[in-house]
Protein backbone atom coordinates (compact mmCIF):
# COMPACT_ATOMS: atom_id res chain seq x y z
CA UNK A 1 0.00 0.00 0.00
CA UNK A 2 2.68 2.46 1.00
CA UNK A 3 4.51 1.59 -2.21
CA UNK A 4 1.42 2.47 -4.18
CA UNK A 5 1.19 5.98 -2.74
CA UNK A 6 4.82 6.61 -3.66
CA UNK A 7 3.98 6.04 -7.31
CA UNK A 8 2.53 8.72 -9.56
CA UNK A 9 1.62 11.91 -7.75
CA UNK A 10 -2.05 12.56 -7.17
CA UNK A 11 -1.91 15.73 -9.26
CA UNK A 12 -0.87 13.66 -12.27
CA UNK A 13 -3.54 11.08 -11.49
CA UNK A 14 -6.21 13.76 -11.42
CA UNK A 15 -4.83 15.32 -14.60
CA UNK A 16 -5.10 11.98 -16.39
CA UNK A 17 -8.70 11.53 -15.26
CA UNK A 18 -11.08 10.92 -18.16
CA UNK A 19 -14.30 12.95 -18.42
CA UNK A 20 -17.23 10.83 -17.30
CA UNK A 21 -20.64 12.39 -17.94
CA UNK A 22 -23.30 11.85 -15.27
CA UNK A 23 -25.23 8.69 -16.06
CA UNK A 24 -29.02 8.60 -15.65
CA UNK A 25 -28.62 6.28 -12.64
CA UNK A 26 -26.34 8.79 -10.93
CA UNK A 27 -28.84 11.58 -11.59
CA UNK A 28 -31.57 9.40 -10.13
CA UNK A 29 -29.45 8.64 -7.05
CA UNK A 30 -28.79 12.34 -6.44
CA UNK A 31 -32.36 13.44 -7.08
CA UNK A 32 -34.05 10.72 -5.03
CA UNK A 33 -31.63 11.14 -2.15
CA UNK A 34 -32.45 14.84 -1.95
CA UNK A 35 -36.20 14.36 -2.36
CA UNK A 36 -36.40 11.62 0.27
CA UNK A 37 -34.02 13.48 2.58
CA UNK A 38 -35.93 16.76 2.52
CA UNK A 39 -39.27 14.93 2.84
CA UNK A 40 -38.08 12.91 5.85
CA UNK A 41 -36.67 15.98 7.58
CA UNK A 42 -39.92 17.84 6.98
CA UNK A 43 -41.81 14.87 8.37
CA UNK A 44 -39.63 14.78 11.48
CA UNK A 45 -40.32 18.46 12.09
CA UNK A 46 -44.00 18.07 11.30
CA UNK A 47 -44.49 15.07 13.61
CA UNK A 48 -43.01 17.08 16.41
CA UNK A 49 -39.63 15.45 16.90
CA UNK A 50 -38.21 18.93 17.08
CA UNK A 51 -40.53 19.86 19.91
CA UNK A 52 -40.56 16.73 22.04
CA UNK A 53 -40.56 17.93 25.67
CA UNK A 54 -37.25 17.71 27.44
CA UNK A 55 -38.48 15.91 30.53
CA UNK A 56 -35.95 17.04 33.13
CA UNK B 1 3.59 9.87 7.18
CA UNK B 2 -0.13 10.57 7.01
CA UNK B 3 -0.39 8.33 3.97
CA UNK B 4 1.45 5.51 5.75
CA UNK B 5 -0.90 5.60 8.72
CA UNK B 6 -3.97 5.88 6.52
CA UNK B 7 -2.76 3.17 4.17
CA UNK B 8 -2.58 0.96 7.27
CA UNK B 9 -6.18 1.86 8.06
CA UNK B 10 -7.29 0.97 4.55
CA UNK B 11 -5.54 -2.38 4.97
CA UNK B 12 -7.19 -2.83 8.35
CA UNK B 13 -10.60 -2.19 6.80
CA UNK B 14 -10.20 -5.19 4.53
CA UNK B 15 -11.84 -8.16 6.27
CA UNK B 16 -9.21 -10.66 7.40
CA UNK B 17 -8.77 -13.48 9.92
CA UNK B 18 -6.83 -11.34 12.43
CA UNK B 19 -8.07 -8.68 14.85
CA UNK B 20 -9.26 -5.39 13.44
CA UNK B 21 -8.85 -2.04 15.18
CA UNK B 22 -12.63 -2.02 15.54
CA UNK B 23 -12.79 -5.24 17.58
CA UNK B 24 -9.68 -4.26 19.51
CA UNK B 25 -11.34 -1.00 20.55
CA UNK B 26 -14.34 -2.99 21.81
CA UNK B 27 -12.11 -5.34 23.84
CA UNK B 28 -9.93 -2.57 25.32
CA UNK B 29 -12.92 -0.34 26.06
CA UNK B 30 -14.85 -3.16 27.74
CA UNK B 31 -11.80 -4.11 29.83
CA UNK B 32 -11.51 -0.57 31.21
CA UNK B 33 -15.29 -0.44 31.69
CA UNK B 34 -15.38 -3.78 33.56
CA UNK B 35 -12.49 -2.80 35.85
CA UNK B 36 -14.25 0.47 36.69
CA UNK B 37 -17.61 -1.25 37.22
CA UNK B 38 -16.01 -3.56 39.82
CA UNK B 39 -16.43 -0.64 42.21
CA UNK B 40 -20.08 -1.69 42.51
CA UNK B 41 -18.83 -4.90 44.12
CA UNK B 42 -16.55 -2.93 46.44
CA UNK B 43 -13.34 -3.53 44.44
CA UNK B 44 -11.56 -0.27 43.62
CA UNK B 45 -9.47 -1.54 40.69
CA UNK B 46 -8.92 1.69 38.75
CA UNK B 47 -8.81 4.32 41.48
CA UNK B 48 -5.03 4.63 41.14
CA UNK B 49 -5.34 6.10 37.64
CA UNK B 50 -4.72 9.79 37.26
CA UNK B 51 -5.71 12.68 35.05
CA UNK B 52 -4.03 16.04 35.72
CA UNK B 53 -5.81 18.58 37.89
CA UNK B 54 -5.57 22.35 37.91
CA UNK B 55 -2.19 23.27 39.40
CA UNK B 56 0.06 26.10 40.43
CA UNK B 57 2.60 23.76 42.02
CA UNK B 58 3.44 21.13 39.42
CA UNK B 59 4.15 18.59 42.15
CA UNK B 60 0.41 18.58 42.86
CA UNK B 61 -0.68 18.26 39.23
CA UNK B 62 -1.31 14.53 39.37
CA UNK B 63 -3.15 12.66 42.10
CA UNK B 64 -5.07 9.36 42.18
CA UNK B 65 -8.71 9.62 41.11
CA UNK B 66 -9.97 7.67 44.15
CA UNK B 67 -9.64 8.38 47.87
CA UNK B 68 -8.71 4.70 48.37
CA UNK B 69 -5.31 5.48 46.85
CA UNK B 70 -4.92 8.95 48.38
CA UNK B 71 -1.62 7.94 50.03
CA UNK B 72 -0.02 7.00 46.72
CA UNK B 73 2.45 9.62 45.43
CA UNK B 74 1.63 11.48 42.21
CA UNK B 75 4.61 10.15 40.19
CA UNK B 76 3.75 6.57 41.21
CA UNK B 77 0.14 6.90 40.09
CA UNK B 78 1.30 8.52 36.85
CA UNK B 79 3.71 5.66 36.12
CA UNK B 80 0.95 3.16 36.98
CA UNK B 81 -1.40 4.90 34.52
CA UNK B 82 1.24 4.80 31.80
CA UNK B 83 2.13 1.16 32.51
CA UNK B 84 -1.50 0.09 32.33
CA UNK B 85 -2.10 1.98 29.07
CA UNK B 86 1.12 0.60 27.59
CA UNK B 87 0.26 -2.95 28.68
CA UNK B 88 -3.23 -2.85 27.14
CA UNK B 89 -2.09 -1.18 23.95
CA UNK B 90 0.91 -3.48 23.52
CA UNK B 91 -1.35 -6.53 23.68
CA UNK B 92 -3.52 -4.71 21.15
CA UNK B 93 -0.53 -4.03 18.90
CA UNK B 94 0.39 -7.72 19.03
CA UNK B 95 -3.18 -8.71 18.12
CA UNK B 96 -3.08 -6.25 15.22
CA UNK B 97 0.20 -7.87 14.16
CA UNK B 98 2.02 -4.56 14.43
CA UNK B 99 5.77 -4.39 15.10
CA UNK B 100 5.53 -4.71 18.89
CA UNK B 101 8.94 -3.34 19.90
CA UNK B 102 8.56 -0.35 17.59
CA UNK B 103 5.05 0.19 18.96
CA UNK B 104 6.24 0.14 22.59
CA UNK B 105 8.93 2.72 21.88
CA UNK B 106 6.72 5.02 19.81
CA UNK B 107 3.71 4.70 22.13
CA UNK B 108 5.93 5.61 25.09
CA UNK B 109 7.10 8.78 23.35
CA UNK B 110 3.60 9.71 22.17
CA UNK B 111 2.11 9.06 25.63
CA UNK B 112 4.59 11.23 27.53
CA UNK B 113 4.50 14.02 24.98
CA UNK B 114 0.72 14.03 25.12
CA UNK B 115 0.59 13.83 28.90
CA UNK B 116 2.98 16.74 29.21
CA UNK B 117 0.63 18.81 27.02
CA UNK B 118 -2.28 17.74 29.19
CA UNK B 119 -0.49 18.81 32.39
CA UNK B 120 0.43 22.12 30.76
CA UNK B 121 -3.20 22.69 29.75
CA UNK B 122 -4.20 22.34 33.40
CA UNK B 123 -1.89 25.13 34.57
CA UNK B 124 -4.10 27.39 36.65
CA UNK B 125 -3.42 30.52 34.61
CA UNK B 126 -4.66 28.65 31.53
CA UNK B 127 -7.40 26.45 32.94
CA UNK B 128 -9.26 28.21 35.77
CA UNK B 129 -12.72 29.37 34.71
CA UNK B 130 -14.67 30.73 37.66
CA UNK B 131 -14.08 33.89 39.71
CA UNK B 132 -14.46 31.81 42.89
CA UNK B 133 -11.66 29.48 41.88
CA UNK B 134 -9.46 32.38 40.81
CA UNK B 135 -9.98 33.93 44.23
CA UNK B 136 -9.23 30.62 45.97
CA UNK B 137 -5.95 30.25 44.07
CA UNK B 138 -5.07 33.95 44.33
CA UNK B 139 -5.01 34.52 40.57
CA UNK B 140 -5.40 37.98 39.04
CA UNK B 141 -6.21 36.58 35.60
CA UNK B 142 -6.71 33.36 33.68
CA UNK B 143 -7.15 32.43 30.02
CA UNK B 144 -10.27 30.47 31.12
CA UNK B 145 -9.60 27.75 28.54
CA UNK B 146 -10.27 24.88 31.01
CA UNK B 147 -8.09 21.80 31.42
CA UNK B 148 -9.24 20.57 28.02
CA UNK B 149 -6.90 23.13 26.47
CA UNK B 150 -4.33 20.38 26.99
CA UNK B 151 -6.01 18.56 24.09
CA UNK B 152 -5.47 21.55 21.81
CA UNK B 153 -1.87 21.92 22.93
CA UNK B 154 -1.38 18.22 22.09
CA UNK B 155 -2.95 18.77 18.66
CA UNK B 156 -0.66 21.72 17.94
CA UNK B 157 2.43 19.81 19.15
CA UNK B 158 1.48 16.88 16.89
CA UNK B 159 0.96 19.26 14.00
CA UNK B 160 4.32 20.97 14.54
CA UNK B 161 6.12 17.61 14.65
CA UNK B 162 4.36 16.37 11.49
CA UNK B 163 5.26 19.48 9.52
CA UNK B 164 8.66 20.49 10.87
CA UNK B 165 10.08 17.14 12.02
CA UNK B 166 8.58 14.73 9.48
CA UNK B 167 11.35 12.18 10.11
CA UNK B 168 10.47 12.06 13.81
CA UNK B 169 6.76 11.83 12.95
CA UNK B 170 7.47 8.89 10.64
CA UNK B 171 9.47 7.24 13.43
CA UNK B 172 6.40 7.48 15.69
CA UNK B 173 4.17 6.02 12.98
CA UNK B 174 3.46 2.68 14.71
CA UNK B 175 1.64 4.41 17.58
CA UNK B 176 -0.17 6.96 15.40
CA UNK B 177 -3.62 5.37 15.46
CA UNK B 178 -6.20 8.11 16.17
CA UNK B 179 -9.16 6.01 14.99
CA UNK B 180 -8.25 3.22 17.43
CA UNK B 181 -7.80 5.61 20.35
CA UNK B 182 -11.08 7.45 19.74
CA UNK B 183 -13.02 4.21 19.36
CA UNK B 184 -11.72 2.96 22.72
CA UNK B 185 -12.70 6.32 24.23
CA UNK B 186 -16.18 6.08 22.71
CA UNK B 187 -16.74 2.57 24.11
CA UNK B 188 -15.79 3.86 27.57
CA UNK B 189 -17.91 6.98 27.05
CA UNK B 190 -20.96 4.76 26.57
CA UNK B 191 -20.93 4.00 30.31
CA UNK B 192 -20.69 7.68 31.26
CA UNK B 193 -23.60 8.51 28.99
CA UNK B 194 -25.53 5.56 30.45
CA UNK B 195 -25.35 7.14 33.92
CA UNK B 196 -26.51 10.45 32.53
CA UNK B 197 -29.36 8.81 30.66
CA UNK B 198 -30.40 6.98 33.84
CA UNK B 199 -30.47 10.29 35.71
CA UNK B 200 -32.13 12.29 32.91
CA UNK B 201 -34.01 9.78 30.79
CA UNK B 202 -36.31 12.36 29.19
CA UNK B 203 -33.49 14.55 27.93
CA UNK B 204 -31.42 11.57 26.76
CA UNK B 205 -34.28 10.02 24.80
CA UNK B 206 -35.20 13.31 23.13
CA UNK B 207 -31.56 13.72 22.00
CA UNK B 208 -31.63 10.22 20.55
CA UNK B 209 -34.86 10.88 18.66
CA UNK B 210 -33.30 13.98 17.18
CA UNK B 211 -30.38 11.80 16.09
CA UNK B 212 -32.50 10.54 13.19
CA UNK B 213 -32.26 13.98 11.61
CA UNK B 214 -28.47 13.57 11.59
CA UNK B 215 -28.68 10.29 9.68
CA UNK B 216 -31.01 11.76 7.05
CA UNK B 217 -28.87 14.83 6.66
CA UNK B 218 -25.54 13.02 6.29
CA UNK B 219 -26.60 10.28 3.89
CA UNK B 220 -29.40 11.76 1.85
CA UNK B 221 -28.61 15.46 1.68
CA UNK B 222 -24.88 15.99 2.20
CA UNK B 223 -23.83 12.98 0.11
CA UNK B 224 -26.02 13.81 -2.87
CA UNK B 225 -24.93 17.46 -3.01
CA UNK B 226 -21.21 16.76 -2.55
CA UNK B 227 -21.28 13.98 -5.14
CA UNK B 228 -23.00 16.34 -7.58
CA UNK B 229 -20.47 19.13 -6.93
CA UNK B 230 -17.52 16.77 -7.37
CA UNK B 231 -18.88 15.21 -10.57
CA UNK B 232 -20.53 18.18 -12.28
CA UNK B 233 -18.55 21.23 -11.18
CA UNK B 234 -15.09 19.71 -10.71
CA UNK B 235 -15.28 16.93 -13.31
CA UNK B 236 -14.16 14.12 -10.97
CA UNK B 237 -14.56 10.53 -12.11
CA UNK B 238 -16.94 8.26 -10.19
CA UNK B 239 -13.97 6.48 -8.60
CA UNK B 240 -12.89 9.71 -6.89
CA UNK B 241 -16.26 11.41 -6.44
CA UNK B 242 -18.02 8.67 -4.44
CA UNK B 243 -15.34 8.20 -1.70
CA UNK B 244 -14.88 11.97 -1.60
CA UNK B 245 -18.63 12.50 -1.11
CA UNK B 246 -18.70 9.90 1.66
CA UNK B 247 -15.62 11.35 3.33
CA UNK B 248 -17.01 14.86 3.38
CA UNK B 249 -20.61 13.92 4.14
CA UNK B 250 -20.77 10.90 6.38
CA UNK B 251 -18.00 10.03 8.70
CA UNK B 252 -14.66 10.89 7.25
CA UNK B 253 -12.07 8.17 7.10
CA UNK B 254 -14.29 5.13 7.78
CA UNK B 255 -16.88 6.16 5.21
CA UNK B 256 -14.32 7.03 2.54
CA UNK B 257 -12.64 3.65 3.02
CA UNK B 258 -15.96 1.74 3.03
CA UNK B 259 -17.21 3.53 -0.08
CA UNK B 260 -13.95 3.02 -1.95
CA UNK B 261 -14.20 -0.68 -1.15
CA UNK B 262 -17.84 -0.84 -2.19
CA UNK B 263 -17.26 0.68 -5.62
CA UNK B 264 -13.93 -1.12 -6.07
CA UNK B 265 -11.89 2.10 -6.22
CA UNK B 266 -8.12 1.75 -6.05
CA UNK B 267 -6.73 1.84 -2.47
CA UNK B 268 -4.80 5.00 -3.35
CA UNK B 269 -8.12 6.84 -3.73
CA UNK B 270 -9.22 5.92 -0.20
CA UNK B 271 -5.81 6.87 1.21
CA UNK B 272 -5.74 10.29 -0.44
CA UNK B 273 -9.35 11.14 0.39
CA UNK B 274 -8.78 10.03 3.99
CA UNK B 275 -5.66 12.20 4.23
CA UNK B 276 -7.70 15.15 3.10
CA UNK B 277 -10.49 14.36 5.55
CA UNK B 278 -8.06 14.26 8.48
CA UNK B 279 -6.46 17.52 7.41
CA UNK B 280 -9.74 19.40 7.15
CA UNK B 281 -11.12 17.79 10.30
CA UNK B 282 -8.10 19.20 12.09
CA UNK B 283 -8.83 22.67 10.67
CA UNK B 284 -12.48 22.39 11.75
CA UNK B 285 -11.40 21.24 15.19
CA UNK B 286 -9.32 24.38 15.62
CA UNK B 287 -12.06 26.75 14.40
CA UNK B 288 -15.60 25.46 15.00
CA UNK B 289 -15.57 24.99 18.81
CA UNK B 290 -14.47 28.59 19.21
CA UNK B 291 -17.12 29.76 16.74
CA UNK B 292 -19.69 27.73 18.70
CA UNK B 293 -18.53 29.40 21.92
CA UNK B 294 -19.00 32.86 20.42
CA UNK B 295 -22.32 32.32 18.65
CA UNK B 296 -24.05 29.51 20.57
CA UNK B 297 -22.98 29.96 24.17
CA UNK B 298 -26.67 30.26 25.04
CA UNK B 299 -27.62 27.18 23.00
CA UNK B 300 -25.19 24.50 24.17
CA UNK B 301 -27.05 21.61 22.54
CA UNK B 302 -27.20 23.37 19.15
CA UNK B 303 -23.41 23.74 19.43
CA UNK B 304 -23.10 20.07 20.38
CA UNK B 305 -25.19 18.87 17.44
CA UNK B 306 -23.34 21.20 15.09
CA UNK B 307 -20.02 19.59 16.01
CA UNK B 308 -21.49 16.14 15.35
CA UNK B 309 -22.88 17.15 11.96
CA UNK B 310 -20.12 19.40 10.65
CA UNK B 311 -16.82 17.94 11.88
CA UNK B 312 -15.73 14.82 10.01
CA UNK B 313 -14.06 11.68 11.39
CA UNK B 314 -15.10 10.27 14.75
CA UNK B 315 -11.94 11.45 16.45
CA UNK B 316 -12.15 15.08 15.44
CA UNK B 317 -15.93 15.26 15.91
CA UNK B 318 -15.96 13.85 19.44
CA UNK B 319 -12.86 15.87 20.26
CA UNK B 320 -14.54 19.05 19.02
CA UNK B 321 -17.54 18.20 21.22
CA UNK B 322 -15.19 17.98 24.21
CA UNK B 323 -13.57 21.33 23.43
CA UNK B 324 -16.95 22.97 22.80
CA UNK B 325 -18.23 21.67 26.12
CA UNK B 326 -15.16 22.95 27.94
CA UNK B 327 -15.43 26.42 26.38
CA UNK B 328 -19.19 26.86 26.76
CA UNK B 329 -19.27 25.40 30.27
CA UNK B 330 -16.41 27.71 31.26
CA UNK B 331 -18.32 30.78 30.07
CA UNK B 332 -21.47 29.56 31.81
CA UNK B 333 -19.52 28.91 35.02
CA UNK B 334 -18.16 32.44 35.00
CA UNK B 335 -21.81 33.62 34.98
CA UNK B 336 -22.69 31.32 37.86
CA UNK B 337 -24.36 28.62 35.72
CA UNK B 338 -22.95 25.17 36.33
CA UNK B 339 -24.12 22.66 33.73
CA UNK B 340 -23.94 18.94 34.40
CA UNK B 341 -20.79 17.62 32.70
CA UNK B 342 -20.81 15.45 29.62
CA UNK B 343 -24.00 16.52 27.85
CA UNK B 344 -22.39 18.36 24.97
CA UNK B 345 -19.76 15.73 24.23
CA UNK B 346 -22.44 13.08 24.79
CA UNK B 347 -24.77 14.67 22.22
CA UNK B 348 -21.98 15.08 19.67
CA UNK B 349 -20.97 11.44 20.15
CA UNK B 350 -24.55 10.16 19.94
CA UNK B 351 -25.12 11.91 16.62
CA UNK B 352 -21.81 10.66 15.25
CA UNK B 353 -22.60 7.10 16.27
CA UNK B 354 -26.08 7.29 14.75
CA UNK B 355 -24.43 8.34 11.48
CA UNK B 356 -21.74 5.63 11.74
CA UNK B 357 -24.27 2.84 12.13
CA UNK B 358 -25.47 3.16 8.56
CA UNK B 359 -22.07 3.20 6.83
CA UNK B 360 -22.43 -0.50 6.00
CA UNK B 361 -25.95 -0.10 4.62
CA UNK B 362 -24.97 2.92 2.51
CA UNK B 363 -21.89 1.14 1.16
CA UNK B 364 -24.06 -1.83 0.27
CA UNK B 365 -26.51 0.42 -1.56
CA UNK B 366 -23.69 2.05 -3.53
CA UNK B 367 -22.17 -1.35 -4.29
CA UNK B 368 -25.57 -2.51 -5.57
CA UNK B 369 -25.95 0.53 -7.86
CA UNK B 370 -22.38 0.25 -9.12
CA UNK B 371 -22.56 -3.49 -9.82
CA UNK B 372 -26.01 -3.31 -11.41
CA UNK B 373 -25.75 -0.11 -13.41
CA UNK B 374 -22.21 1.19 -13.65
CA UNK B 375 -19.45 -1.46 -13.42
CA UNK B 376 -20.80 -5.03 -13.27
CA UNK B 377 -18.54 -7.32 -11.23
CA UNK B 378 -16.93 -10.42 -12.62
CA UNK B 379 -18.63 -13.82 -12.11
CA UNK B 380 -17.76 -15.16 -8.65
CA UNK B 381 -17.32 -11.63 -7.27
CA UNK B 382 -21.00 -10.88 -6.79
CA UNK B 383 -22.35 -8.59 -4.12
CA UNK B 384 -23.13 -10.34 -0.79
CA UNK B 385 -25.46 -9.13 1.97
CA UNK B 386 -22.67 -10.08 4.40
CA UNK B 387 -20.77 -7.01 3.20
CA UNK B 388 -23.12 -4.87 5.34
CA UNK B 389 -21.86 -6.63 8.46
CA UNK B 390 -18.26 -6.58 7.29
CA UNK B 391 -18.40 -2.80 6.93
CA UNK B 392 -20.41 -2.22 10.13
CA UNK B 393 -18.35 -0.20 12.64
CA UNK B 394 -18.03 -2.77 15.45
CA UNK B 395 -17.03 -0.29 18.13
CA UNK B 396 -20.67 0.85 18.06
CA UNK B 397 -21.50 -2.52 19.66
CA UNK B 398 -19.10 -1.77 22.51
CA UNK B 399 -20.59 1.68 22.98
CA UNK B 400 -24.13 0.28 22.99
CA UNK B 401 -23.17 -2.45 25.48
CA UNK B 402 -21.58 -0.09 28.02
CA UNK B 403 -24.42 2.40 27.60
CA UNK B 404 -27.18 -0.18 28.13
CA UNK B 405 -25.45 -2.00 31.02
CA UNK B 406 -25.05 1.22 32.99
CA UNK B 407 -28.50 2.48 32.02
CA UNK B 408 -30.10 -0.76 33.25
CA UNK B 409 -28.13 -0.72 36.51
CA UNK B 410 -28.76 2.97 37.07
CA UNK B 411 -32.41 3.17 36.03
CA UNK B 412 -33.88 1.82 39.26
CA UNK B 413 -30.82 2.24 41.46
CA UNK B 414 -31.06 3.73 44.93
CA UNK B 415 -29.30 7.10 45.37
CA UNK B 416 -26.28 5.52 47.17
CA UNK B 417 -25.87 2.93 44.41
CA UNK B 418 -26.19 5.63 41.76
CA UNK B 419 -23.45 7.55 43.53
CA UNK B 420 -21.11 4.54 43.39
CA UNK B 421 -22.04 3.99 39.75
CA UNK B 422 -21.13 7.60 39.03
CA UNK B 423 -17.83 7.20 40.86
CA UNK B 424 -17.00 4.05 38.89
CA UNK B 425 -17.66 5.78 35.58
CA UNK B 426 -15.55 8.74 36.76
CA UNK B 427 -12.67 6.29 37.12
CA UNK B 428 -13.24 4.92 33.62
CA UNK B 429 -13.41 8.53 32.48
CA UNK B 430 -9.72 9.02 33.32
CA UNK B 431 -8.89 6.60 30.53
CA UNK B 432 -11.57 8.04 28.25
CA UNK B 433 -9.83 11.42 28.60
CA UNK B 434 -6.44 9.81 28.12
CA UNK B 435 -7.50 8.19 24.85
CA UNK B 436 -9.05 11.50 23.76
CA UNK B 437 -5.68 13.08 24.39
CA UNK B 438 -3.89 10.44 22.33
CA UNK B 439 -6.42 11.05 19.55
CA UNK B 440 -5.61 14.76 19.49
CA UNK B 441 -1.85 14.39 19.33
CA UNK B 442 -2.00 11.64 16.71
CA UNK B 443 -4.43 13.58 14.50
CA UNK B 444 -1.81 16.33 14.57
CA UNK B 445 0.95 13.84 13.81
CA UNK B 446 -0.95 12.64 10.73
CA UNK B 447 -1.50 16.11 9.30
CA UNK B 448 1.55 16.70 7.14
CA UNK B 449 0.20 19.61 5.11
CA UNK B 450 3.34 20.06 3.01
CA UNK B 451 3.51 16.42 1.94
CA UNK B 452 -0.14 16.43 0.92
CA UNK B 453 0.31 19.62 -1.06
CA UNK B 454 3.31 18.12 -2.85
CA UNK B 455 1.08 15.18 -3.81
CA UNK B 456 -0.98 17.68 -5.80
CA UNK B 457 -4.23 17.46 -3.91
CA UNK B 458 -5.22 21.04 -4.73
CA UNK B 459 -8.22 20.05 -6.83
CA UNK B 460 -9.43 17.53 -4.24
CA UNK B 461 -9.00 20.15 -1.55
CA UNK B 462 -11.02 22.62 -3.64
CA UNK B 463 -14.03 20.27 -3.64
CA UNK B 464 -13.61 19.87 0.09
CA UNK B 465 -13.42 23.63 0.72
CA UNK B 466 -16.45 24.38 -1.48
CA UNK B 467 -18.53 21.57 0.04
CA UNK B 468 -17.50 22.00 3.65
CA UNK B 469 -17.43 25.76 4.00
CA UNK B 470 -20.06 26.50 1.38
CA UNK B 471 -22.60 23.90 2.36
CA UNK B 472 -21.94 21.23 5.01
CA UNK B 473 -21.20 23.59 7.91
CA UNK B 474 -24.23 25.82 7.23
CA UNK B 475 -26.76 23.08 6.56
CA UNK B 476 -25.45 21.29 9.67
CA UNK B 477 -25.98 24.47 11.64
CA UNK B 478 -29.49 24.94 10.27
CA UNK B 479 -30.52 21.36 11.11
CA UNK B 480 -28.91 21.61 14.54
CA UNK B 481 -30.86 24.78 15.22
CA UNK B 482 -34.18 23.36 14.02
CA UNK B 483 -33.90 20.19 16.09
CA UNK B 484 -31.88 21.24 19.14
CA UNK B 485 -32.62 24.86 19.97
CA UNK B 486 -34.16 25.29 23.37
CA UNK B 487 -32.62 22.10 24.75
CA UNK B 488 -30.27 22.76 27.66
CA UNK B 489 -28.01 20.47 29.66
CA UNK B 490 -29.26 19.89 33.22
CA UNK B 491 -27.93 22.21 35.89
CA UNK B 492 -25.42 20.45 38.13
CA UNK B 493 -26.15 19.95 41.83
Amino acid sequence: MARETKGPRIGKELHKMQAEPLLPIEKKLIAWSLIIGVALLAMLVWTGTASIPIGR
Amino acid sequence: MAQQSLAREVDAAVPSQGWSEDWLSVAAGLLIFALALALLAGADLLGWATAPRTWLDIARAVRPSSATYAQVEGPVTLIATFTFALFVMTIGAALLRAHVVRFIVSFTVVFWLAYLCWVLGNYAYIAVTTPAEMQRLGLGWSLRLTGESGYLIALVVGLLIANFLPGFAAWLNEAVRPELYIKIAIVVLGGTLGVKAAEQLGLASSIMLRGFAAIIEAYLIYWAVVYFIARKWFGFSREWAAPLASGISICGVSAAIATAGAIRARPMVAVMVSSLVVLFAMVELLILPFAARIFFGDEPMVAAAWMGLAVKTDGAAVASGAITEALIYADAASQGIKYDKGWIVGTTTTLKIFIDIFIGVWSFLLAYIWTRHIEPRRPGDELRAGEIWERFPKFVLGFTATFLIVLLIGFNASPPLLKILNASMDQANVFRQLFFLLTFITIGLMSDVRALWQEGIGKLAAVYVVSLFGFVIWVGLFISWVFFHGLKPPISG
